[in-house]
């Protein structure tokens, strides 16, 4: 490929031919291999950083961007569309939803045993305010997760194939 | 202590999460679940304000556990009782409004009890920096809400709103970040304290003043910074219109006065004099700003879009002339605006889908084709104007009473003008529907279309103009209750301007 782009023949985007018809994605083994080897430590890391948001540096935004990560690498490693056929959109969808629900939950579980909402404290198990805190750290983690990977999939869509960008539908009468 | 103030966030966001998960499989369970979580909001609402009216005191509560100034604190007084009330109510109207004229998605729902989470929040929070959170909620939400429209004039008002919403709220955040550094607290009710201490003549307190009304002056759209109001009212859909202009600037100008009173205090427009004028500056341009570009528009939307910069000028200056009449005035104008600009917006909405009049000159001869929703967006623009007894007079009536008792000349002369600016601009509007006949070879099916309106099955549903009227009587009604109003808000009152 030539790298300053000066070939004969150009696409529609200003790209050569060659590279236009092939979209962005180049298969390659060593990105795939590395991905295949990282990926489980990185969850891994994510994982970490949202249990430790009680007692010490982390939580639930940055775990979840961090294991969040993981799909991101698989989609650059695999290509987008194969990735994205591999996810179940339901399941973005319930992690989002099941990260807002769990902290509401949990607030109003402590008003059911008679505290204020959110306090821990009342919560009847061996280190409570730290256990629910952490609970709620897992739940942030899942929307953060959910949403970006969402998002991700959600604009790396719009550039699939040829298809025309849905902006012409005014003139319809 | 009362568990139902957090239900007021809590239920909400969760009928949210329910729409949203439930919906990706059945799709119509939208509608049901808003419009069970928005009753339940308003009775929740409702026993909040009847409690704090009741009893005349303020009902706080304390989040997790956590003794305030350090844990965040819930508190509803008679102003913000009034404000969480307004929220609930215009909410179960626009839904009762738009279970026809839509939007109907999935998003629509959750986006929509998301936003009157972040609204609730903003009116009963007593913590600055979750005020903060509240106001990127609402802001979020609302954002959402207007690109929900599917042409690309939503999408482009909605970057816009984006864009200018979130230097807003970065500027509000920059002052709690000063007042924060001066003080070291964030609970209202503690700030109060801490900043006299500090001295109100210190830079960092003046400078935490200014970047605070600066950035809640952006959302609630006061004439220089009222930039992305018009397009993303004009370019939402009808509903959502509605629902936004009642309420995100209202509540908006309710933190504006929260911040003034609670935490700044009387005593600080005291002592820096130079701070009052300028938010009465800002306020007096708006309300002739506004009046004027309304004047100009040839778009119903937006017409109605401008007339709330003007408007929301004349609810900032009577919280701004800080007197009794003054901040009685701004809070019934501020309630009162919102149901009636609300009001306007779904009326407005209507006569498009009946007749699909969306530019001052389609509004020719519309009584004759809708006298119902003519009627009542006539009645809604005469309250709006100040005719009395309609509660738009009450307010302004009580603000310029304000402005004469606290000797501000000027600010009462531009608030008696503004009545007959808003005049101008709704009089053209009755003055074409009522004595004008539809001009000849008006083709108002396809005018629809050609201003990029949101698309939507004709017709009009019961519910839709039922809500109209509704709003138009409450308009009328409300005026006369203001009276008892005002005793009621007494020991609030008391406690704002410290009598």
């Amino acid at each position: 490929m030539s790298a300053d782009g000066t070939g004969p023949e150009r696409g529609p985007e200003g790209n050569t031919a060659r590279e236009w018809e092939r979209g962005p994605y180049v298969e390659s083994t060593i990105i795939m291999t590395t991905v295949r080897v990282v990926s489980p430590f990185i969850l891994t890391l994510g994982l970490f950083v949202m249990f430790h948001g009680a007692d010490s540096a982390g939580g639930g935004f940055q775990g979840g961007a961090i294991a969040a990560t993981v799909l991101l690498m698989l989609a650059f490693a695999f290509g987008i569309e194969p990735v994205r056929d591999w996810i179940d959109p339901g399941t973005v969808l319930i992690l989002m939803a099941a990260g807002v629900a769990n902290f509401v939950l949990i607030g109003l579980g402590a008003i059911a045993l008679g505290g204020e909402f959110l306090q821990y404290d009342v919560y009847p198990i061996y280190h409570g305010t730290k256990y629910s805190i952490e609970l709620i750290e897992l739940g942030i983690g899942a929307v953060v997760a959910g949403v970006i990977t969402g998002l991700f999939f959600l604009i790396a869509g719009g550039f699939e194939a040829a298809e025309p960008i849905e902006d012409t539908v005014e003139d319809e009468s | 202590m009362s568990d139902l103030l957090p239900l007021l966030v809590a239920s909400p966001i969760l009928a949210a999460v329910a729409v949203l998960a439930l919906g990706y499989k059945f799709e119509r369970v939208g509608w049901p679940i808003a419009a069970l979580a928005s009753l339940v909001q308003v009775g929740l609402a409702g026993t909040v304000a009847a409690r704090v009216y009741g009893s005349g005191r303020t009902v706080t509560y304390e989040l997790g556990g956590f003794r305030p100034p350090f844990g965040i604190e819930l508190v509803v007084d008679g102003l913000s009782a009034a404000v969480a009330a307004l929220v609930a109510v215009v909410a179960l109207g626009v839904l009762a409004y738009a279970r026809r004229a839509g939007p109907r998605s999935i998003a629509f729902y959750t986006q929509y009890l998301l936003l009157v989470a972040g609204l609730s929040g903003m009116s009963i929070t007593g913590d600055m920096f979750n005020l903060y959170v509240f106001l990127e909620i609402t802001g979020l939400a609302a954002y959402a809400l207007v690109a929900s429209g599917d042409s690309g004039r939503a999408a482009v008002g909605a970057l816009k709103y984006l864009i200018i919403g979130t230097v807003g709220a970065s500027l509000f955040l920059l002052g709690i970040g000063y007042a924060f550094v001066a003080t070291g607290t964030l609970n209202m009710a503690d700030l109060s304290v801490r900043l006299a201490e500090v001295g109100y003549d210190a830079t960092l307190v003046r400078a935490s003043f200014a970047l605070v009304v600066a950035g809640l002056a952006v959302k609630t759209a006061l004439f220089p910074l009222h930039t992305w109001q018009p397009e993303a009212y004009a370019s939402a859909p009808d509903s959502v219109s509605a629902f936004i202009s009642a309420l995100v600037s209202t509540v908006s100008a309710y933190a504006i006065a929260r911040v003034i009173f609670s935490v700044f205090t009387v005593d600080f427009f005291a002592a820096v004099p130079a701070a009052r004028t300028a938010v009465l500056t800002l306020a007096g341009v708006s309300i002739i700003a506004g009046s004027a570009l309304a004047v100009m528009q040839t778009e119903v939307k937006r017409m109605l879009a401008y007339s709330s910069v003007s408007q929301f000028g004349l609810v900032v200056a009577g919280f701004a002339l800080a007197n009794q009449a003054g901040v009685v005035g701004g809070t019934v104008h501020l309630v009162g605006h919102g149901l009636m600009k609300g009001g306007l917006f779904l009326a407005a909405g209507a006569l498009a889908a009946v007749a699909g009049a969306r530019t001052v000159d389609e509004y020719d001869g519309l009584a004759a084709r809708a006298p119902v929703l003519s009627g009542a967006f006539a009645v809604l623009a005469l309250a709006m104007v100040g005719v009395p007894p309609a509660v738009g007079f009450v307010g302004k009536w009580y603000i310029a009473l304000g402005a004469f008792e606290a000797r501000a000349w000027p600010i009462a002369v531009v608030i008696l003008a503004s009545t007959l600016l808003t005049l101008a601009y709704f009089a053209r509007l009755v003055e074409r529907m009522y004595f004008r006949r539809p001009a000849a070879g008006t083709a108002p099916a396809g005018a629809a279309v050609a201003d990029g309106g949101s698309d939507r099955p004709a017709g009009l549903s019961v519910g839709m103009v039922a809500v109209v009227v509704v709003v138009a009587i409450l308009a009328v009604a409300l005026g006369s209750l203001v009276a008892e109003f005002e005793q009621l808000m007494q020991p609030t009152l008391d406690t704002l301007l410290q009598l």
